[in-house]
């Protein structure tokens, strides 16, 4: 008999597409629209695309100043076995080349940095070029000059000379950090060199050069789309409560509830079928709702066995809603109550529950709010999914969820009206 | 067969059904008569179990159904006044729910469903939404609905409310056909007088929660076999025509409407010459003046003072 209950609700509901509309398409849309409005407000991802075009220009030449160093080196009297010994290390510090292919030619780098080496005659078209970032001159006698200040701490440290394209607004800065941490780690090696501290110390933090912010606990970064796509879903499955509430009370108005309770149907399994239908119309809702965000955003869940924990537990506690507001709205005979949450309830608990802006930059009197709402809980197991926590770390907010469907369901069983009251 | 023993259901300081004493023999068309708010609708629901009642008995086959209703519940078939059915649903679909109600399954449920199709003549419209229906046809499926599983009684509750009288017709023939062929036990309610005279055996009559008459037609007539009704129809009414009819001593009861007005006097009082000549003293112009046998309508006027559809 429930199984019939339930179908029926199912035929109801699919025969109004407007709802279906409303209840899928929905949260789809507003994904869209807000993970694209709202991205730039993100934490760690939705970060706007960076790419930085630098033209290097040498004035001068790396080996030959190499050499020239080297046999000032011999001229001074320095033994030939301690030259021998220096020429290998030298090419390890040999600054053009390591700004080159360790700085700006690193892997994590190359993602955003495209690097042209052009001659000098090339300057003027490239300054009149609004594509490029940033031009890195390199002035003659650089390396030679850099080697005397690291190695003999002869001379001041020579700088580049850099022009920026001001009408750029992030590249120019990104150019400046990295040349400003590479020479600050040139200075650093030379401290280095004459206190006799390894050679190899003298490396660039590939750290500086990490495309994407970290917090603390936070193994994968959220992106907008991926923060959206469970903000807005948890955020509409509330509206299959309401929604199964509203069928449930229709019911009652047009007396079909009446004629199911003298085809001797106990009032408990309509009541069941009231809770499964919306628990597993929630459920189907919110596969869904992820499947389509799956398959159009890419948002992909890397822990499957979390991943429906999570969505049953929601579903069972959207199930306790629907069931709460049907009792509710028999007891008193009057769908106020479900206009109520639809209407204003399913927006506070949204805003509460993080589904528009995070709430982890709340107080924290209002993230425990958030996480008290059923879609507060389900959108932070989500999120928490998403950074690769396991199982065991989002267990509080699953049993939060079951703990909250139990106690709607209780409350809805007594609030339920018993023969004699309904008329 | 089904019996109420001192029935009362008061809701807040409201006494709905006040001590109402009904029984119904099998095979039998009972009427249940009485004007919007009589109660009959709450003395309907506490008959079919619906709801408890402040006070008294319900009593299927000499046992009390107020606490273990099932027995009851099986054997009714209930009608509601509203249009209970799921209207984005088709009749086919309707049908084949509320028969899985009833535990009907399989080639059973299905060989009903064509069956009660056939009998309220929906067969053609089985596959329709029903939210495409007319009001007519969607009655008759309110009430094949309540068919589906052979009941023995069928409880009607003004089932021909706000439909055409083609349709009404064909419901009020409906009931009767199944009243004979199925020796089905129907317990009728309504306000329109002629559909209970024209189905019923028996007759209640209640107002204001009380019951306040009962019997077959012949034996509720006879409550004013001593009198007789004239009815006067005119263009206008005059205040003098109205006052000197009331003032006239032969006169039991007066009721004025709006194109009619009903004098009710002893059978052995002629009026008819009295009356045309108050209408010339007036100065009105009288249309028809009709003397006739009495009806329900004017038994129900006689004991309420007051009009079915008032």
């Amino acid at each position: 008999m429930i199984g019939q209950i339930v179908k029926k609700q199912a035929l109801i509901l699919l025969r109004n597409p407007i709802q279906i509309l409303l209840l899928v398409g929905l949260p789809i849309i507003l994904i869209a629209i807000l993970s694209t409005a709202l991205g730039g407000m993100m934490m760690g991802g939705g970060s706007p695309n960076i790419h930085v075009k630098v033209a290097l220009v040498e004035h001068g030449d790396e080996e030959e100043e190499i050499q020239r160093f080297l046999g000032e080196l011999e001229d001074e009297g320095m033994p030939r076995e301690a030259i021998k010994e220096m020429e290998t290390g030298i090419e390890q510090m040999a600054p053009v080349s390591m700004l080159k292919d360790e700085v700006f030619g690193s892997e994590e780098a190359r993602e955003f940095v495209e690097l042209h080496e052009v001659e000098a005659t090339e300057l003027t078209e490239i300054w009149d070029d609004n594509s490029y970032t940033a031009v890195v001159e390199v002035p003659e006698n650089f390396t030679y000059e850099s080697l005397e200040y690291l190695v003999l701490n002869h001379n001041s440290q020579p700088v580049l000379e850099v022009s920026q394209n001001d009408e750029q607004q992030i590249g120019p800065m990104i150019v400046n950090e990295i040349l400003t941490q590479f020479q600050e780690q040139l200075t650093l090696g030379a401290f280095l060199q004459k206190n006799g501290i390894e050679q190899g110390a003298i490396q660039v933090d590939e750290g500086i050069f990490t495309g994407e912010a970290l917090t603390l606990d936070q193994e994968n970064p959220i992106g907008s789309q991926e923060y959206y796509a469970v903000g807005m879903t948890v955020m509409n499955v509330l509206f299959i409560a309401s929604t199964i509430g509203t069928i449930a009370f229709m019911e009652k108005k047009i007396h079909v509830f009446d004629r199911i309770i003298l085809g001797n149907v106990s009032r408990w399994e309509y009541f069941i079928g009231v809770l499964l239908s919306g628990t597993l119309f929630s459920f189907i809702h919110l596969l869904i709702v992820y499947g389509f965000s799956w398959i159009v955003y890419g948002v992909k869940w890397p822990n499957l066995l979390s991943f429906f924990t999570v969505t049953a537990s929601l579903a069972i506690a959207i199930g306790g809603i629907a069931v709460l507001l049907t009792a509710i709205s028999y007891r008193f005979n009057s769908e106020m109550i479900t206009n109520f949450f639809s209407g204003i309830v399913v927006t506070l608990m949204a805003v509460l529950g993080g589904s528009f802006f995070p709430i982890g930059d709340s107080s924290a009197f209002i993230q425990m709010l958030g996480n008290l709402t059923p879609n507060g809980a389900g959108m932070s197991s989500y999120l928490m999914i998403l950074r690769g926590d396991d199982i065991g770390e989002i267990s509080h907010h699953v049993l939060f969820l079951v703990l909250f469907a139990a106690t709607s369901i209780i409350i809805a069983a007594i609030s339920f009206p018993k023969r004699g009251r309904a008329v | 067969m089904l019996e109420l023993v001192d029935l009362s259901k008061k809701f807040k300081q409201m006494d709905a059904v006040k001590n109402l004493n009904m029984f119904i023999e099998k095979g039998e068309i009972i009427g249940l008569l009485g004007p919007n708010g009589a109660g009959k609708s709450t003395a309907i629901s506490m008959l079919s179990s619906l709801i408890e009642p402040t006070k008294g008995d319900v009593r299927f086959q000499n046992k009390s159904m107020i606490k273990h209703p099932a027995p009851l519940r099986k054997v009714i078939g209930v009608v509601p006044q509203e249009i209970a059915l799921y209207e984005d649903l088709t009749a086919e679909e309707n049908m084949r729910f509320f028969g899985r109600i009833y535990r009907l399954r399989g080639t059973q449920l299905k060989k009903k469903i064509d069956e009660v199709l056939e009998q309220i003549g929906l067969t053609d419209r089985r596959k329709d939404i029903v939210k495409t229906f007319s009001g007519g046809m969607k009655r008759r499926l309110n009430i094949g609905v309540a068919m589906l599983h052979d009941p023995e009684i069928i409880i009607m509750d003004e089932p021909t409310v706000g439909i055409d009288p083609q349709s009404r017709n064909y419901i009020l023939e409906t009931v009767k056909r199944l009243n004979k062929e199925k020796q089905m036990t129907v317990l009728y309610t309504s306000h329109y007088m002629e559909e209970v005279e024209f189905l019923c055996d028996r007759i209640y009559i209640m107002d204001k929660g009380n019951l306040i008459a009962s019997g077959t037609k012949d034996e509720i007539k006879r409550i004013l076999s001593a009198e007789k009704t004239i009815s006067i129809q005119a263009e206008r009414w005059n205040d003098e025509f109205i006052e000197e009819l009331k003032q006239n001593p032969t006169v039991n009861r007066v009721t004025v409407g709006e194109k009619e007005i009903t004098v009710i006097i002893p059978k052995e009082v002629n009026m008819f010459s009295a009356i045309i000549r108050m209408a010339e003293n007036a100065d009105m112009e009288l249309h028809s003046v009709d003397v006739q046998t009495p009806t329900l309508e004017d038994v129900f006027l006689h004991l309420t003072g007051r009009a079915l559809r008032d």
